[in-house]
C-alpha cells in the first residue's frame, strides 16, 4: 500500500503504539546501557587510564560515535524519549478500550456471552423469586455486595469488585513516564558542585564539574566542622555547622553529618568529605631564655608571618611552616600536604643591646635541622606545645528540580504495581434462565482478570453456597445439577 | 535406541539417614569437647559450625537421595534444614548484637544473611508450595557460603559515615529479597523445563555450555607460560594488595594454568560430543557424553583442590612488581565460587540423568510450575523496583545524586528491564511455557552478572583492564 499523505501519520502512530516498536527500543537502551558499562565512559575514568586502556586509533573512534560518554549523548537522551514518546502512544492507542471497559460495567450478559464464558455453572431451581433470593443471600454471606439488574421480563444479579484494577496498568505506566520527565528535566536544568569551608569562612561560590565557578543567590558560613573517629582511626562522624546567610541577614542554620543535607532555596548541601589544608593555624610555643637567665617559659602564639615580641629587645616571627619536611641537598622541601612530619621555621630578631640599629636574626628550625638550623646561636629556646592546621569541609551542592516529579512517580508505581499484582477485578453474575430442556435454572458466572486458578477455587465456593442457600426449597423438587466448565488459564 | 542406563541402586531405607546423624553427633561432640575449654557455648562461630554441620547433613541426605532414590531421605534432609536455620537465626542474632546493627555492612555479613535467606525459602518452597527436592540444589549452596565465610574477614567492623544510614538496611534487605525471589524462579523455571520434558540431553548441553564459559572466564588469567593470575593479599591488613589506586597487584601460580586448560577441555569434552551426536544423529555418543561428565566432574575436583593448596600456602612471583608474593582465597572468591559452582552444577545434571522418574514424580506438575514460576516473578519485581527506588534515594541523601549511571545502577535497571519484559509477554503476548521459562533463566542470569559479574569482570577503576 503506497504511503500517500493520509495514511503516513496513520500508520507512524501504528508503529510507535505497537508492542514490537516498544520491545525494540527497550532492547537498543539495554544495549546501549550495558556498552556504556564495558566501555570505560569518560566521566568516571582518568584520561591517562582511558588511553592506555584503548589504542588511539580505538579511542578515537570511540569518542567519534559517543561510546564513552554514553550517557550524556545526545541520541541516547533522544533514545529515551522515543521510549517515552513509545509508551505515550500505547497507552493512548488502548485507554478509550480500557476506559469504556471501566466505565460502562458489563452488567446483563447476553445468550452469546453466557454460552462463551469459560467459568460458569448451572444449578436448578423451582421459582426465579426464591433462587435470585438464595443467591443474595449466598453472596452476602461471603461478603460480596450485588445488585438487582432490571431485564426484559425478570432480573438478574450482578457483584463485582476492584473495578479499578483495569486501570492498574496505566497508572504504572503514568509513573514511568513522571519518572522520565523528572529525570529529563535533571539532566537540563540540574547541576552538581564542590564547595570547600574552613571555619569562619563563608562563600557563594560553588565549582562545578567542569571547573566553572558558579555564584549562587545566597552564601553559605561555616562556622564550625570536625571530625570523629573509631579507636581505629576509620571516620566515624563527619559534621559541619553551616549557616545561610541571605541579603546579609542570616535566615537558616543546621549542622549536617553524610545523610542528612542542608535544604534552601532547591538547593542541597551535603557533608562530602573533611580534612586538612595542610596550612598553619596557630602554633603555640614555650620560649625560654637560652643563656641561663631565670625565667619562667613564656608561651606564645603564633599565627603565619606573625612577629611576637619575647621581650623589649627580641623578637620572634614564623616565616615557614612545612606540613611534612624533607632534608634533600642542604634544602628542606614539602614532601605531601599532610601534616605527617612538621617543620616550623621561625626567625628571631634580637636589637642590639648597644642601640646600633643592626640587627641581627637567627634562623630557628623546629626540629633543629642540620646544617640549616641556627638553633645554637638563638638567644630563647623554643618547645612546641601545640600545632593546630587549618581544617576544611567538603560539601556537595546540588540543585535538582526534578527529582520531586522522580520520587511521585517512584510512589505512583508501587501503588500502581500493587494493583496489578494484588488488586484483582471479579465479577459475578446469577442469570435465570430456561434451559434446552424447559427447567428454570440459575446461570452463575464469573471472571477474573488475573490469578484465574485462585479464582476457580473461589468461584466454586460461591456456588456451593449459592446451593447450601438453595437446599431447603430443593427439598421437594430435583437435586442440584451444578455443571461447571472451566478451563484453567493460568494466568 | 536405549541410552544405556546407569545402575539403579536399591533402595536401602535408614542407613544412610542412622550414617548421617551419627556424623552430625559426632562433629558437634567434638565442637563440644573444644567449646567446653573454651567456655562460650553459643558464640557466633560455634553456631555457625552447627549450622554448617546440619546444613551439611542436609546436603548429603539430598544428594543420597539422588543416587538411591529413597524418599525417606528428604523427610530427614528437611528437618536437618530446620535446624541448621536455628542455629543460623542465633548467629545472625548474636551478629547483630555485638555489631550493633543488622548484617549488611561487609561481605562476611552479606554472606551470613544470604545463607539464612536460602534455608528458609528452601522451607517455604517445600511447605507452601510442594517443591520438596528444592534442597538439592539450596543446601550446597549454603554450604559454600559458610566455608567461604571461614575464609573472610569476620571482625566487626564499624560503619563509616556513608553507611550509617536506615536506607542501608531497607535497599539491602530489598536487594537480598529481591535476589532471592529470582533464584527461586529460576530454580522453578528449570523444574518446569524437567516436566515439560525437555530431553536430557538439552540439559547436558546447557550444563556443559555454562562449564565451559565458567573455565573460559578463569582461563582469562592464564598466563604464557601456564601460570594462574590471582590477586595477591596482604595477610596483615586482610586486604588486598595495591600497587596504585584502584589497580591491584596479580601473582602468577605456576603450572596450575595448564591445570585449568586440561578441565577446560575435559568440560568441553561433552558439548563437543553433544554436537557431534546431533550432525551423526548418533545416540551412542550420547552415553559417552554422560560418562565424559562424570570424569570432568573428578578433573574438576582434582581443580579445585590443587587450587586451595596452592593458593593456601606459599609465595608467587609478580609480572607487576619485585619479589614474592603471598595470596588467600579471599582474595578471589570469584574464581572460587566458579569452580565450585562448575562441580555443583555438573553434580545437579548427574542428579536429573540418574533420577529423573523419581524428580518428575516428586515434583508438581509443569503447569503448576509454570504458574508458580509467574508467581515468584510477580514477587520479585515489585521488590525489585522497591530496591533501586530505595538505593536511589538514598544516593541522594548520602551524595547529592540519585542516578549516576554507575555500572551496578546501570546493570540493576537492565534486570529490571528484562523483568518487566518478562511480565509484559506473558501478560499482553500470552507467553507460557517454555518460551516464558527461558525468559525467566535469562532474567536471573542477569540477576547474576549484576551481582558478581559488574565487580569482578568489567572493566574500570575496579578491575584489571
Amino acid at each position: 500500500m503506497a504511503l500517500t499523505l493520509r495514511t503516513a501519520p496513520r500508520k507512524l502512530w501504528q508503529t510507535l503504539s505497537s508492542i514490537k516498536t516498544g520491545v525494540l527500543l527497550i532492547i537498543l537502551v539495554v544495549i546501549f546501557s550495558a556498552a556504556g558499562t564495558v566501555i570505560l565512559q569518560r566521566p568516571m575514568t582518568d584520561p591517562d587510564d582511558m588511553q592506555r586502556a584503548y589504542s588511539p586509533a580505538m579511542l578515537r573512534f570511540l569518542d567519534a560515535v559517543g561510546l564513552t560518554d554514553v550517557f550524556h549523548t545526545r541520541w541516547f537522551v533522544a533514545l529515551l524519549i522515543l521510549v517515552s514518546l513509545s509508551i505515550i502512544a500505547a497507552s493512548v492507542q488502548r485507554f478509550p478500550n480500557a476506559w469504556r471497559f471501566f466505565s460502562r460495567p458489563y452488567k446483563s450478559p447476553d445468550e452469546n456471552f453466557r454460552k462463551a464464558l469459560p467459568t460458569q455453572a448451572q444449578i436448578a431451581i423451582a421459582d426465579e423469586e426464591e433462587g435470585l433470593n438464595a443467591a443474595e443471600r449466598a453472596f452476602k454471606h461471603l461478603g460480596l455486595k450485588t445488585e438487582r439488574i432490571v431485564r426484559t421480563d425478570s432480573f438478574s444479579l450482578f457483584s463485582e469488585r476492584h473495578r479499578i484494577s483495569e486501570m492498574a496498568v496505566y497508572i504504572v505506566h503514568a509513573s514511568l513516564l513522571l519518572i522520565f520527565t523528572g529525570f529529563i528535566v535533571d539532566s537540563l536544568y540540574g547541576w552538581r558542585g564542590f564547595l570547600m569551608l574552613s571555619p569562619g569562612t563563608s562563600s557563594n561560590q560553588v565549582e562545578t564539574k567542569d571547573g566553572v565557578q558558579r555564584t549562587i543567590p545566597f552564601s553559605i558560613r561555616c562556622d564550625g566542622t570536625g571530625e570523629e573517629t573509631y579507636a581505629d582511626g576509620t571516620p566515624k562522624r563527619w559534621w559541619s555547622k553551616l549557616a545561610v546567610v541571605d541579603g546579609g541577614r542570616e535566615v537558616s542554620s543546621k549542622e549536617i553529618v553524610v545523610n542528612d543535607p542542608l535544604v534552601y532555596h532547591g538547593l542541597r548541601f551535603y557533608q562530602a568529605s573533611y580534612g586538612r589544608t595542610g596550612k598553619l593555624d596557630r602554633l603555640v610555643l614555650d620560649a625560654t631564655p637560652a643563656s641561663g637567665t631565670k625565667g619562667a617559659p613564656q608561651e606564645i602564639s603564633l599565627g603565619m608571618n606573625q612577629a611576637v615580641a619575647l621581650d623589649a629587645n627580641t623578637s620572634v616571627q614564623l616565616v615557614e611552616f612545612i606540613p611534612d619536611f624533607v632534608v634533600q641537598d642542604g634544602r628542606v622541601y614539602a614532601r605531601s600536604t599532610d601534616v605527617v612530619n612538621p617543620a616550623v621555621h621561625m626567625i628571631v630578631t634580637s636589637k642590639n643591646a648597644n642601640g646600633r640599629k643592626a640587627n641581627s636574626s637567627v634562623n630557628v628550625w623546629l626540629p633543629p635541622i642540620e646544617g640549616i638550623a641556627e638553633n645554637a646561636a638563638s638567644p630563647y629556646a623554643f618547645e612546641p606545645k601545640d600545632l593546630k592546621t587549618g581544617i576544611f569541609t567538603g560539601l556537595q551542592v546540588s540543585h535538582e528540580p526534578g527529582q520531586w516529579a522522580v520520587w511521585a512517580g517512584v510512589v505512583l508505581m508501587a501503588i500502581g504495581l500493587t494493583f496489578v499484582f494484588y488488586v484483582i477485578h471479579t465479577r459475578y453474575w446469577v442469570v435465570p434462565v430456561v434451559d434446552a430442556g424447559g427447567r428454570s435454572v440459575l446461570w452463575i458466572g464469573g471472571t477474573a482478570n488475573r490469578n484465574r486458578d485462585a479464582f476457580e477455587l473461589s468461584f466454586k465456593h460461591v456456588v456451593e453456597q449459592i446451593q447450601k442457600e438453595l437446599k431447603p426449597e430443593l427439598a421437594a423438587s430435583a437435586p442440584a445439577q451444578a455443571t461447571s466448565r472451566t478451563t484453567i488459564a493460568g494466568r | 535406541m536405549e541410552r544405556a542406563k546407569v545402575e539403579q541402586h536399591p533402595a536401602t531405607g535408614n542407613t544412610m539417614v542412622v550414617l548421617v546423624g551419627l556424623g552430625i553427633l559426632f562433629l558437634l561432640f567434638i565442637a563440644f569437647l573444644n567449646v567446653v575449654k573454651s567456655g562460650n557455648i553459643f558464640s557466633e562461630a560455634n553456631l555457625l559450625y552447627a549450622a554448617l554441620v546440619f546444613y551439611a547433613g542436609a546436603g548429603a541426605l539430598y544428594l543420597g537421595f539422588g543416587v538411591t532414590g529413597t524418599e525417606a531421605y528428604i523427610k530427614f534432609a528437611s528437618l536437618m534444614t530446620w535446624a541448621g536455620l536455628l542455629a543460623n537465626t542465633g548467629a545472625v542474632a548474636h551478629r547483630w548484637y555485638e555489631a550493633g546493627h543488622p548484617p549488611f555492612a561487609s561481605i562476611y555479613e552479606m554472606l551470613l544473611s544470604f545463607v539464612w535467606t536460602l534455608a528458609a525459602l528452601t522451607l517455604i518452597a517445600e511447605k507452601r508450595y510442594g517443591v520438596k527436592v528444592i534442597g538439592t540444589v539450596t543446601m550446597p549452596v549454603a554450604i559454600t557460603g559458610v566455608i567461604l565465610m571461614q575464609l573472610l574477614p569476620s571482625e566487626v567492623r564499624p560503619l563509616v559515615p556513608a553507611l550509617q544510614s536506615t536506607w542501608l538496611h531497607v535497599h539491602v534487605t530489598l536487594a537480598m529479597l529481591a535476589y532471592a525471589a529470582c533464584a527461586l524462579s529460576f530454580a522453578l523455571a528449570m523444574m518446569f523445563l524437567i516436566q515439560d520434558k525437555v530431553k536430557t540431553e538439552m540439559f547436558l548441553a546447557a550444563t556443559s555450555i555454562f562449564t565451559v564459559g565458567i573455565y573460559a572466564a578463569v582461563l582469562t588469567r592464564f598466563e604464557k607460560w601456564g601460570g594462574l593470575n590471582v590477586i595477591a593479599w596482604d595477610a596483615q591488613n586482610k586486604t588486598e594488595v595495591f600497587i596504585s589506586r584502584g589497580v591491584r597487584l596479580f601473582v602468577t601460580i605456576p603450572d596450575l594454568g595448564w591445570l585449568m586448560l586440561l578441565v577446560f577441555a575435559a568440560v568441553a569434552a561433552p558439548l563437543v560430543l553433544f554436537i557431534l551426536s546431533r550432525i551423526k544423529k548418533n545416540e551412542g555418543l550420547l552415553a559417552v557424553a554422560d560418562r565424559a561428565v562424570f570424569i570432568s566432574i573428578l578433573l574438576q575436583a582434582l581443580a579445585l583442590v590443587f587450587f586451595l593448596l596452592r593458593v593456601r600456602g606459599g609465595q608467587y612471583p609478580s609480572l607487576d612488581a619485585d619479589g614474592l608474593y603471598a595470596t588467600s582465597l579471599a582474595a578471589s572468591p570469584f574464581i572460587l565460587s566458579a569452580l565450585v559452582g562448575g562441580i555443583f552444577a555438573n553434580l545437579l545434571y548427574l542428579l536429573l540423568l540418574w533420577r529423573r522418574e523419581d524428580l518428575e514424580r516428586l515434583l508438581p506438575d509443569a503447569d503448576a510450575l509454570d504458574r508458580i514460576t509467574y508467581k515468584t516473578i510477580c514477587i520479585a519485581f515489585p521488590l525489585l523496583t522497591l530496591m533501586i527506588a530505595a538505593g536511589a534515594y538514598w544516593a541522594n541523601r548520602a551524595w547529592g545524586s540519585y542516578w549516576n549511571w554507575d555500572p551496578k545502577e546501570t546493570w540493576a535497571a537492565i534486570t529490571w528491564l528484562v523483568y518487566a519484559g518478562y511480565l509484559h509477554m506473558r501478560i499482553t503476548r500470552g507467553w507460557r511455557g517454555r518460551r516464558a521459562a527461558y525468559f525467566a533463566i535469562l532474567g536471573f542470569a542477569v540477576v547474576m552478572f549484576t551481582f558478581f559479574g559488574v565487580t569482578y569482570l568489567l572493566p574500570g577503576l575496579h578491575a584489571y583492564a
